[in-house]
């Protein structure tokens, strides 16, 4: 990442942070919530869109980011409790990648999709942990000794944490470690052939993604106050399937548009059904515009919104404005320098 | 012992109800290569239909039939629409796809039939059957016996027939096929024909046990842990596999859970493990991917990278 | 240092794809292994080079058993291999697949990677390109994409690949086939000056017979998944049961 987007990266930050502080107490939910979701989604496009990795497990990894956030806050981990949350996940990311790990990659959605009942299962019977059907209460996180209390606060918190997952995410891509990815992506016999360690680099990926979806989870955790088994089911799962394949698999901007598109639509046709008074289609339209989205989008533009925009933006205004996208594209810098 | 038998004849007969899905799955992915996440949707429309035309004022029988020839069709038309365009893109994206037809056609029904669960006309007679102490409702007896003979004839036509040749051939290998002149396009649609069918017949046969709502779609994804056990590619192991795994809850049910809260009581302050049986099949999938992951009749070698 | 494979066999079903062949390479000779189409050359590499477990046979390198050990576990020891097919792996430029490769080296410690993680990326691109790229003529091209390379460069690529991991047997599978005349001539020309300054072991598979008698020191001769011949490239020139079961491609 040049040293411009760097700097530009951290100002649209402190903006959007500064922003975040004086909005009004839904506005800041808003962005709290479209932030951490962004954060998740960057953990599965590294999964899914760097390393061919399709996991089902997103919804129930979330929730053991939660449930750990809340108990290594109520325990006084302070802010710490964000990483330990997210090495909790990591580990049992890491260990639903461990019965696929040599098997061929569908075996391993397979295993997520096991995982995530699993999980689910445990999350309402594990009582001590997470107090089961009733929910974990959790208390406000501590930064530092100070509790965070406000939805502006959270907002803050989630806006800098995302932007330190994305740091980290262009990093990745750029070491050898995400050179792997790629290739293990590209095809699993031919990594092997080259001499890559692909069961190493899955596990990786896994541990990567799966931190950073605790992260994720434990903000969520935090700014609901609650962890319940509902909360982290398949339907979750899929919906951050839904966003990195409407966002563009493939493209870190394109999880973070595609992130803020599948959080706020909810809200969007909220407005509209209250609106135009019918109140009952509102899920089902809901499900419905996901569902066609996903499969559109994979058929035509598998590279989601931002190839949309993209082509849009080459066909209006010319060729420079499109490059505006290019720079999130989950490639090496080296092969930008092309440009 | 005869408490086991009652068990191990309720596992059965919803076993076979499995069966029948994880056959269609199974049919699917030797065709397309693709694990079709979308099935449990076609269960779940399935039975949404069969109840949409009863109320129309078809016989239960005409229903059921003219349901199977509309899902039929809405296999093909799946195949035709959404698996054509898709045949250069990853097999991760098609998968992918299926997931969201799931979604759609959850959305649909929800958007027609309302979130709640729905009473299923009787299709069979009230009742129950009693043979060696073992007590069976007509429904029991009819969902299993139905599922379990149409997978037994299904794995006839696949074995025996003609038609059921053309498939296994444009299955093993689509080239070769094509080359000795076998229609593949066409196989391929019949294959999703059938196992959309195959699944509405399912989700109908369900409905009539737990009735119609939107969590018939579930049904799919139990269909996963049958198809690991039996083997991705394997008919006839998907087959066993449904039967074992119905069982296998049963018993997880009735016998597993009651013993293991009595010791927990009696030892701990754990009251309950919850529902145990809905999670032991997931359980035995993680075994078997660790154990064997070609399943039990599956061909080794072919899972590995 | 030295290859020793003995009675390596492998079978598919019912065919046997490779019979008890026997291979020995030493560092720093270059071994040819030809034979017409369907002897079993590629699969033999893919025996010694961790693709295919074959059922029968022992193949030692430096005294320590190879079969069974996956591929990137034979980096590790100095064994490197390229391959006929090369696929255009996404977006990855020429540098990219260089550094992958470079990244496998056997001889790396721990802290060389930690460190590798944080140095500057213009150090590590320039130090590959002048090592590896230049020699093979492909530093004007070292951030293009591979996938809109010609295939000639490609196969270039991919033994810059193979190098970068400082093998002390490099295995070539066809490394002149698909290029012209002249770019043969180059390659062979490269693989000789590779072989000079690393001073490994070359094993290649070829089917151009003017490169291989230019290029290798020993020939090894096979044919329905045997070795059939094996000796200097005038006594394979002159052996009548070469030509005989072999019609060599002409010069």
């Amino acid at each position: 990442m040049s040293a411009r987007s760097l700097v530009l990266a951290i100002a649209v930050t402190a903006v959007m942070v500064a922003v975040s502080l004086v909005v009004g107490r839904f506005q800041a939910y808003l962005i709290t919530i479209v932030a951490i979701a962004s954060i998740g989604a960057l953990a599965l496009n590294l999964l899914i869109g760097a390393c061919g990795q399709i996991s089902l497990a997103q919804g129930a990894l979330l929730g053991v980011g939660a449930y750990a956030a809340g108990n290594f806050g109520n325990a006084g981990l302070d802010v710490f409790s964000i990483v330990a949350a997210g090495l909790t996940a990591a580990l049992i990311s890491a260990l639903i990648g461990l019965p696929a790990l040599r098997l061929r990659g569908l075996y391993f959605a397979i295993a997520s999709l096991a995982a995530q009942a699993i999980l689910e299962y445990l999350f309402k019977t594990i009582e001590p942990l997470t107090h089961g059907i009733s929910g974990l209460v959790i208390k406000p996180m501590t930064l530092f000794g100070v509790p965070l209390v406000t939805d502006q606060g959270y907002a803050a918190l989630s806006l800098v944490i995302l932007l330190i997952t994305w740091l980290f995410m262009v990093w990745v891509m750029r070491t050898n470690i995400g050179r792997a990815f790629l290739v293990v992506r590209e095809s699993e016999i031919v990594a092997r052939g080259m001499g890559l360690d692909v069961a190493r680099t899955k596990m990786y990926a896994f541990l990567i993604s799966g931190f950073f979806v605790g992260v994720a989870g434990a903000l969520m955790g935090f700014t609901n106050r609650l962890a319940n088994p509902e909360a982290f089911g398949l339907q979750l799962s899929v919906d951050y399937v839904a966003m990195i394949i409407v966002g563009g698999i493939g493209s870190w901007g394109g999880s973070i548009i595609g992130a803020a598109f599948v959080v706020l639509l909810p809200e969007l046709i909220q407005r509209l059904g209250e609106a135009l008074n019918i109140p009952n289609i509102l899920s089902a339209l809901r499900e419905m515009a996901f569902g066609l989205l996903i499969i559109i989008f994979l058929i035509f533009e598998p590279r989601g919104l931002v190839a949309l925009i993209r082509r849009l933006t080459l066909k209006v205004t010319g060729s420079n404005a499109a490059n505006v996208g290019q720079k999130d594209r989950l490639e090496p810098q080296s092969a930008n320098r092309r440009r | 012992m005869t408490y086991a038998l009652q068990l191990a004849v309720a596992g059965i007969a919803v076993g076979s109800v499995y069966a029948l899905i994880a056959l269609g799955i199974v049919l699917i992915y030797k065709c397309s290569g693709v694990v079709n996440f979308a099935q449990g949707a076609y269960a779940m429309v399935g039975a949404y239909l069969t109840y949409a035309l009863i109320n129309l004022g078809l016989s239960a029988v005409i229903a059921v039939i003219v349901s199977m020839a509309i899902m039929a069709g809405l296999g093909i038309l799946t195949e035709r629409l959404i698996l054509r365009p898709m045949l250069k893109a990853p097999v991760v994206a098609v998968m992918m796809v299926t997931l969201g037809l799931l979604i759609l056609s959850q959305a649909i029904c929800l958007a027609v039939w309302g979130p709640d669960q729905i009473a299923f006309p009787a299709l069979f007679p009230a009742g129950a059957l009693e043979i060696a102490g073992i007590f069976m409702t007509y429904n029991y007896v009819a969902t299993g016996f139905l599922s379990a003979l149409l997978c037994v004839t299904f794995l006839a036509f696949y074995r025996f027939t003609p038609i059921g040749l053309m498939q296994r051939c444009a299955a093993d290998n689509s080239r070769a096929a094509l080359a000795i002149g076998i229609h593949v396009s066409n196989q391929v649609s019949i294959a999703w024909a059938m196992s959309a069918a195959l699944a509405g017949l399912g989700g109908t046969l369900l409905a009539t046990l737990n009735g119609l709502s939107l969590g018939l779609a579930d049904i799919g994804l139990i269909a996963f842990p049958v198809i690991v056990l039996g083997g991705l590619s394997s008919l006839g192991g998907a087959f066993v596999a449904g039967l074992v795994l119905g069982v296998l809850q049963s018993f997880t049910d009735g016998w597993l859970t009651p013993s293991l809260e009595d010791f927990l009581r009696a030892h701990t302050r754990v009251y309950s493990v919850g529902a145990l049986q809905q999670v032991v099949p997931y359980a035995l999938l993680v075994l078997m991917l660790l154990v064997r992951p070609e399943g039990l009749f599956g061909r080794r070698g072919t899972e590995r990278v | 240092m030295s290859l020793t494979a003995r009675s390596v066999t492998i079978h598919f079903g019912g065919l046997v794809a490779v019979d008890a062949m026997d291979l020995d390479a030493i560092p720093p000779e270059i071994i040819g292994l030809i034979g017409p189409n369907g002897a079993g050359k590629t699969t033999f590499l893919n025996c010694i080079s961790g693709i295919y477990r074959p059922t029968g046979g022992s193949v030692l390198w430096n005294g320590e058993e190879l079969v069974g050990q996956a591929p990137h576990v034979l980096l590790g020891r100095g064994i490197a291999r390229t391959f006929q097919s090369i696929t255009s792996l996404h977006d990855l430029s020429v540098l990219d697949v260089v550094k992958l490769g470079a990244d496998m080296r056997g001889d790396l410690s721990v802290g060389d990677r930690m460190r590798s993680l944080f140095l500057s990326e213009k150090a590590l691109d320039e130090e590959l390109t002048e090592m590896l790229l230049r020699p093979l003529r492909l530093a004007d091209v070292a951030h293009t994409p591979i996938q809109t390379l010609s295939y000639g460069h490609r196969k270039a690529v991919d033994l810059a690949r193979a190098l970068a991991a400082h093998p002390m047997l490099l295995l070539l599978d066809e490394p002149v086939a698909g290029l012209t005349s002249q770019e043969g001539m180059a390659m062979a020309g490269v693989i000789r000056s590779v072989r000079d300054r690393f001073g490994c072991a070359v094993v290649m598979v070829e089917h151009k017979m003017d490169v291989v008698m230019d290029t290798c020191e020993r020939i090894v001769v096979m044919a329905a998944g045997a070795k059939i011949f094996a000796g200097s490239p005038a006594e394979v020139q002159s052996s009548a049961e070469v030509r005989r079961v072999y019609l060599g491609e002409p010069s």
